[in-house]
């Protein structure tokens, strides 16, 4: 898998640092943070490819960050990360520029998947 | 205190809701914990089979399987919740447009446990794309779960009890169908207020009972875009 840099933005900071460290375990450059403020406020330092983000944060809604991320750079990919019970919320993210959605808890095997597609494409519009 | 039935009925809406919220919201929560569990488990795996952890064959054989069961628990406990959030969220408005199938299936996540302890064999047999129905999800989930107990509690271990659906031109029917011997005892029949619940669905009800004593019960509901 191409090195990626990759930001993951969720309030449940066992799940986030736990997620980050598998995925460096897998040779991907993960970082993670707390909040959506502290999301946004660390993008311009380590101009993340990818963004893990978490919809249902208490600070700034996930959608809200999402929006955020996309009119500071438009090529970054964003994955949802949903405990919705219906694919709704994942579909709507989606709708507003969203890379994907994935269900929590999550499968590994399946992220891997997403962050590799969302890699392709990425790497891909930018030649 | 004598109330007025309208705002008896609003109150009873509001406490449906209320409840709803608070499961999907609990759901919610459990996922979060799931997902830690998940990956902490997830991590004690990478590094054992990585080597980060010093241990011989035995001790690594007994965590890849304590791993193992985690991870087996995790998924059957979050598609658990998965409906229980669909569940709960039926309740979210009183009219929509939903897939009846759907409704079966999460509930039946949990009709399933019933029959369980009963030692009843239960089965779905639904029908592959059914028109979008236009009802209360929230009221037919409880005349699904009245009907259910009302067939359930007629059999006797080791019978068994399908929830089938069929559409006919512009409705849909539901079938509960009890196999195997009838339970002695006699059981409480279909209560009023239920069959009050299924006048408000908008429904057709019907019972048969078989030679041994077993009842079918049927629910046709009609399949129209939306009720004005």
């Amino acid at each position: 898998m191409t090195k990626t840099k990759l930001l993951i933005i969720d309030d449940e900071v066992e799940f986030a640092s736990t997620l980050s460290q598998r995925l460096k375990l897998r040779s991907i450059d993960a970082t993670d943070v707390h909040s959506g403020r502290e999301g946004l406020d660390i993008l311009e330092e380590i101009k993340p490819g990818i963004v893990i983000l978490d919809l249902k944060m208490p600070d700034i809604s996930g959608i809200d960050v999402l929006t955020a991320i996309k009119s500071f750079d438009p090529t970054i990919e964003v994955i949802m990360l949903t405990g919705h019970g219906s694919a709704g919320s994942g579909i709507e993210a989606m709708e507003k520029g969203a890379f994907d959605y994935i269900m929590k808890p999550v499968d590994l095997k399946e992220l891997l998947d997403k962050i590799k597609t969302a890699t392709d494409k990425r790497n891909h519009t930018q030649g | 205190m004598v109330m007025d039935p309208q705002i008896e009925n609003s109150i009873r809406q509001e406490q449906i809701e209320s409840l709803g919220r608070l499961i999907a919201g609990f759901s919610h929560d459990m996922k979060n914990h799931l997902g830690v569990i998940r990956e902490s488990s997830g991590l004690m795996g990478d590094l054992l089979s990585m080597g980060g952890i010093d241990t011989n064959e035995v001790q690594q054989n007994r965590l890849q399987k304590s791993i193992a069961t985690i991870e087996k628990r995790v998924v059957t406990a979050a598609e658990m919740l998965h409906h229980l959030s669909g569940l709960a969220h039926r309740s979210d408005a009183p009219l929509s447009s939903f897939q009846l199938n759907d409704l079966i299936v999460e509930e039946s996540i949990f009709l399933k446990r019933f029959a369980n302890m009963g030692q009843i064999d239960f089965t779905l047999k639904l029908q592959e794309g059914l028109p979008f129905i236009y009802n209360d999800p929230s009221l037919l989930q409880h005349v699904i779960y009245r009907l259910y107990r009302g067939c359930l509690d007629t059999i006797e271990a080791g019978g068994r009890l399908q929830i089938s659906t069929i559409s006919c031109d512009d409705s849909i029917t539901m079938t509960f169908q009890a196999e195997g011997s009838a339970k002695s005892e006699s059981v409480e029949s279909i209560s009023q207020s239920t069959l009050s619940a299924i006048k408000k669905l908008h429904g057709d009800f019907s019972s048969t009972m078989s030679a041994n004593g077993l009842e079918t019960f049927q629910l046709k509901i009609t399949s129209v875009e939306e009720r004005k």
